[in-house]
């Protein structure tokens, strides 16, 4: 007789996890879905390690994709700050399309009342407005939220559809329709973001923001109360913390960071300075929700969403090489962000437990 | 008027499927956000078989994508004990690149050799909803299936003890309720819209989330809702089919589901609701579920 | 069959934990039909691990379980049920919001397919009147008291035709008049035949009035097996703990000071939209303990959050000092002094996934002291946290350990030290000792009299009616929201307070 051991699995249920472990599951998860993303990438008749090498060589190149990659990646890293600080207290913000199209708003708005002023200020007012209009549209929904107790997730949702439309009732036949079908009027020069490295300044002010929330997250009294009720709002309200308060805060912050995305977006890419056709500023816009997946992976630490925010980038800018170059069919670097929110969700499991190899004796 | 009233009872068609399905995962105390995903998934399988085979296949596939990724949502939330909103996020960002990419090749509308079967110009399907919704009331509360659902979906150590599988019913209401999500899309992009254009949704499975709740999870109070939200919808984008002169600009009549479904929000959150939806909300509603 | 055959048998059971607990160590047990069986132990002696072997939720490592003398093996609680055995858990089993009549027949295969509501009622109703239980079978099952819950778990198991029913802790909830009603129908069910099974730690008076044999575990081993009529409850208590045991704790000889807190004609609602208290009114002088004795669910709750601040009272004042607080945020009442120890440790009391020096951080991050413009001084915070560590003797690695690491007694002694030096002058302290050991149990109760010392008045809220006799100087039974009556420890007679408790004598306040 040939006795085969079958080791037997047992799971373990995990109290509290390591920041070691959390960090090696999000980069085990990223892992495979790069392995799930080739298997796309050979049903498509590519050779995966040629399309990766196109798809970052492309990115990173200074002369061809680098300027944008370090754009796009920025502003999703807008993005994932404005979901990160209200998940700190436990809250969904997926409403950060509509903020950002606020943001928009304001600053599009600021534009093109004032075109005329030096751009010294024109440019701190419309960033200013941005931020405002976002962080009203998040308040909005940390309001609802904070003091009548409406799911956030659905609030947000609904709000971005309506900011949607606002932009759209803006641009398509509206006040600020541009000459050209569906697009507004183009940013006064002045509104033009200076660029500093190849890239707008709006990116340094990102990085910076992100450098600050970490620090405030972690070392300010109102960091810990966050901290707190994302944790237990029973706890934080027997402390004496007020749920309201933080809840419209957080929204709020998160709402006026992704609303300075507006800003950065616009007025960053040359390619841009207007507000492009619907279905061109949707799409932009669906960007945001890379955020989300970012945030998670980087178990919101929000240096750590740095890197990982330009890495995206990168995939996103560089794969437009697999359209062009390699003739693959559009929209496979969206098949990418769904791959890599599927993978992650599958190793959340691994937050939970580990697995034990027990042999049966 | 009637061609405007078909065509508000499809979209409420479509809530509905998936409304009801969502309803039924939420009482066996399985949250899943991700409808919006499952719909798509549904829409964009459902177009592409219908491409090739015709209308009731589409239907059949619809149904048989979602019912997969119920199957995978249960896999996660309820074996893996992933937190139900991030599983329904994953599965919902899945699926809106996953369909991007499969489907946008094919925008445009449906052969024309793939028609819908109408009755007095109405689908079918639209009956087929209205029994469902009555089928599962009549489960829900009439039967002891129902009552093992519901006592899962409020307590389900104390289901267990009573002999009630848990796991098995949480998994057959997850898939069930995913399964009529899927068929919701494929009858969006089959029967209601009949062509395919860039993620078609459009956020009606969120309305669809939110009308489960307004719904105080009640079968029937959801037949409303969503009759109500097919004409919301259908007014604001086709408006001149109720009054040829209605001045407001399209943009904001657009936003006006979304706006009711806020207030909606908010007034059942008001303190006079509130107590009532609570005790209504099914109490283990996105607590996995762990033994002993 | 003979009229002494063991309906159940226990022989050789033995359960081992990984990292080598022994929980169970051979454990026998002969159980006979119709006879009411008490198994005694303290928390720790293996109790929950032999019930939950009998009810088929654990397998045993060793040895068997005979029913009807046939050797049985329980792979689930289905097993177990369809085997005649019923149990009545302590944390309850049903599902609040159903009917008692829906709870009663779910999942029974009697039930069928489709309900037929109307015979099920029937044989409920019947079952009922034959072991005298006063069930409302439309009510929902939050609406009813935790004795009326215990009673829908016990004709929930009879209903599936339980002849041996385990009871965990059966009168550790009640009111008096309840135990009474339920040692009742206990002896109506042996009557007929059913064994009953309680698990008992803390009540032994009534484990005494009603059972035929006991049963003793300490430390997963059987200890002694004893005729009820042969023991006296001092043996008893002897044989469980192991030790002779002192009933009496010293209180320390305080002078009472000024008056700290008075409340006055004091309502409030429960999370329901109930009025859970109606008017109530007291006072707390320094260096006094003010205990509350009630079953769970008559205002004492409400009360404690409407004092800390966590809930807005209807009507009523709190005077702290002097100075009307009653619309102070939570906040700032701990800002003068007033601490309140939840009922609930990890999750409210403490976060688990918060370090030690984060926890104790909870009830600091608002002092200038520990902050400086706003950033919290995170070097002043560790230092002050080792302090508290080791003043409270909080055992862990180190004071970066995560709270869920931490045992239960352990868990107790870290929300204390991180309230009880930020308390200058009112703990309120909701069932400090709820669900802890022996020793646990006995230093938090020290802590609160060495409080009590340094003059603090404390507001003592427990189920316990022995401990809150044990501990207080006054002492308030509370019944449907209102005190009974304030009576000074003196003059408090264990059995009048428990009458008071159940409503049975009606108050003057």
């Amino acid at each position: 007789m040939v006795y085969i051991q079958i080791p037997k699995l047992k799971r373990e249920r995990i109290v509290v996890l390591t920041g070691r472990e959390a960090v090696s599951i999000s980069v085990l998860s990223l892992a495979v879905a790069f392995i799930v993303f080739s298997g796309f990438l050979m049903y498509e008749g590519a050779d995966p390690i040629e399309a990766y090498r196109n798809i970052f060589s492309f990115a990173f190149d200074q002369k061809l994709g680098l300027s944008t990659t370090l754009h796009r990646g920025f502003f999703i890293l807008f993005a994932t700050l404005a979901f990160i600080i209200p998940m700190r207290a436990g809250l969904w913000n997926v409403g950060m399309e509509g903020q950002f199209y606020l943001g928009t708003i304001g600053a599009f708005a600021v534009a093109y009342t004032l075109p005329t002023l030096h751009p010294g200020i024109l440019i701190p007012l419309m960033l200013l407005a941005g931020a405002l209009f976002g962080a009203f549209y998040g308040a909005l929904a940390g309001f609802l939220r904070g003091k009548l107790n409406v799911n956030e997730v659905v609030t947000t949702l609904m709000l971005n559809n309506i900011a949607f439309w606002l932009v759209y009732l803006l641009t398509v036949g509206g006040p600020w329709a541009g000459i050209a079908e569906s697009t507004s009027r183009p940013l006064p020069a002045s509104a033009h973001a200076p660029i500093i490295l190849n890239t707008p300044f709006t990116s340094f002010l990102v990085i910076g923001i992100a450098v600050i929330l970490y620090i405030f997250l972690k070392y300010s009294s109102i960091g810990y109360q966050i901290r707190v009720l994302g944790n237990s709002p029973a706890a934080a309200k027997h402390i004496g913390i007020s749920a309201p308060k933080i809840t419209v805060l957080v929204m709020a912050l998160g709402g006026a960071i992704a609303g300075l995305s507006g800003y950065h977006m616009w007025a960053g890419d040359p390619a841009f300075f207007m507000i492009p056709r619907p279905e061109a500023y949707k799409a932009i816009a669906d960007l945001t929700y890379w955020g989300l997946i970012i945030g998670l992976i980087c178990l919101l630490n929000s240096i750590a969403a740095i890197p990982l925010s330009v890495f995206i980038g990168s995939i996103l800018v560089g794969s437009t090489v697999l359209v062009r170059r390699l003739r693959l069919p559009f929209g496979l670097d969206v098949l990418f962000l769904g791959i890599i929110s599927l993978t992650f969700v599958a190793f959340q499991f691994f937050h939970y437990y580990r697995i034990k190899i027990k042999r049966r004796e | 008027m009637w061609p405007f009233i078909i065509r508000s009872l499809e979209v409420a068609t479509i809530l509905l499927l998936a409304a009801i399905g969502e309803l039924l995962t939420q009482r066996s105390g399985v949250l899943n956000v991700g409808i919006e995903g499952l719909m798509l998934l549904g829409a964009a399988s459902g177009f592409l078989t219908a491409m090739i085979w015709g209308l009731i296949p589409g239907y059949l596939a619809g149904l048989l994508i979602g019912a997969l990724f119920g199957l995978l949502h249960a896999i996660l939330s309820i074996t893996l004990r992933v937190n139900q909103v991030v599983s329904g996020m994953g599965v919902w960002l899945f699926a809106m690149g996953f369909v991007t990419y499969w489907a946008d090749r094919y925008s445009g509308p449906l052969p024309p050799w793939v028609t819908s079967i109408r009755v007095y110009g109405l689908s079918p399907i639209f009956f087929l909803a209205i029994i469902t919704v009555v089928v599962i009331w009549f489960i829900l509360s009439k039967t002891h299936l129902g009552l093992k659902i519901r006592s899962t979906g409020e307590n389900p150590f104390a289901a267990e003890v009573s002999g009630v599988k848990v796991m098995r019913i949480r998994y057959i209401c997850t898939i069930t309720g995913g399964a009529l999500a899927g068929l919701a899309g494929a009858f969006l992009s089959l029967t209601y819209l009949g062509i395919w254009s860039h993620l078609p949704t459009k956020g009606l499975g969120w309305i669809a989330f939110a009308l489960v709740m307004f719904s105080l999870w009640r079968p029937f109070i959801l037949l409303g809702g969503a009759l109500l939200f097919g004409f919301v919808w259908q007014f604001a984008i086709s408006p001149e089919t109720i009054y040829a002169g209605i001045p407001a600009p399209l943009p904001i009549l657009r936003m006006l589901p979304f706006i009711i479904t806020i207030i909606l929000l908010i007034i059942i959150s008001s303190e006079r609701f509130r107590r009532k939806w609570w005790l209504a909300r099914p109490e283990a509603l996105g607590v996995p579920y762990i033994k002993e | 069959m003979k009229p002494d055959a063991p309906i159940l048998e226990v022989r050789g059971v033995t359960k081992r934990f990984p990292g080598g607990v022994v929980a169970l160590d051979k454990v026998d047990i002969e159980i006979r039909a119709g006879e009411i069986h008490a198994i005694l132990g303290e928390n720790g002696a293996g109790k929950t691990t032999l019930m939950n072997i009998l009810f088929g939720v654990l397998q045993p490592d060793e040895g068997e379980i005979y029913i009807h003398g046939k050797k049985v093996r329980f792979r689930s609680p289905l097993d177990a049920m369809n085997m005649g055995i019923g149990m009545v858990h302590q944390l309850r089993k049903l599902i609040p919001a159903h009917t008692v009549l829906e709870n009663i027949i779910l999942g029974h295969p009697k039930t069928g397919k489709i309900l037929n509501l109307k015979k099920a009622r029937e044989e409920v109703e019947s079952l009922c009147k034959r072991y005298g239980f006063n069930l409302d079978l439309d009510a929902r099952v939050w609406q009813l008291s935790a004795g009326e819950q215990q009673v829908v778990e016990i004709v929930r198991a009879l209903y599936r035709g339980a002849r041996i029913l385990i009871l965990d802790e059966p009168t550790s909830v009640l009111t008096p008049l309840e135990i009474e009603a339920l040692l009742k129908s206990m002896k109506a069910m042996a009557k007929e035949e059913i064994a009953t099974i309680p698990f008992v730690t803390h009540k032994l008076p009534e484990v005494f009035a009603v059972s035929d044999r006991v049963t003793i575990l300490r430390r997963g081993k059987v200890v002694k097996k004893i005729e009820t009529r042969e023991a006296t409850i001092k043996a008893l208590a002897e044989y469980m703990v192991g030790r002779e045991v002192l009933f009496k704790l010293d209180k320390p000889q305080v002078k009472i000071g000024d008056e700290i807190l008075r409340v006055e004609n004091l309502s409030a609602m429960s999370d329901k939209g109930v009025l859970a208290l109606k008017g109530v009114s007291f006072s707390i002088r320094e260096g006094e303990i003010f205990g509350i004795a009630g079953i769970s669910g008559n205002g004492q709750q409400e009360l404690a959050e409407v004092i800390a601040g966590l809930r807005k009272p209807v009507s009523g004042k709190v005077i702290f000092q002097g100075r009307d607080i009653t619309h102070l945020s939570v906040l700032e009442r701990m800002k003068i002094g007033i601490g309140y120890i939840p009922p609930e440790r990890l999750g409210v009391g403490a976060i688990g996934a918060f370090s030690l020096a984060d926890n104790i951080l909870m009830s600091i991050y608002f002092d200038p002291e520990f902050s400086t413009k706003g950033f919290l001084n995170y070097k002043k915070i560790r230092d002050y946290a080792k302090k508290i560590v080791s003043e409270f003797e909080i055992v862990a690695p180190s004071i970066d350990t995560k709270a869920a690491h931490l045992s239960g007694g352990n868990l107790q002694r870290l929300i204390l030290g991180r309230i009880i030096p930020r308390t200058s002058k009112l703990l309120i302290a909701n069932s400090p000792t709820v669900g802890l050991d022996v020793a646990a149990t006995e230093a938090v109760r020290s802590r609160l009299l060495a409080c009590k010392k340094e003059g603090m008045g404390i507001l003592f809220i427990s189920e316990d009616l022995d401990e809150v006799l044990e501990v207080s100087d006054k002492i308030a039974p509370i019944y449907e929201g209102r005190f009974v009556k304030i009576l000074p420890a003196e003059e408090a007679r264990k059995e009048e307070v428990g009458a008071m408790m159940a409503g049975a004598i009606p108050g003057g306040s």
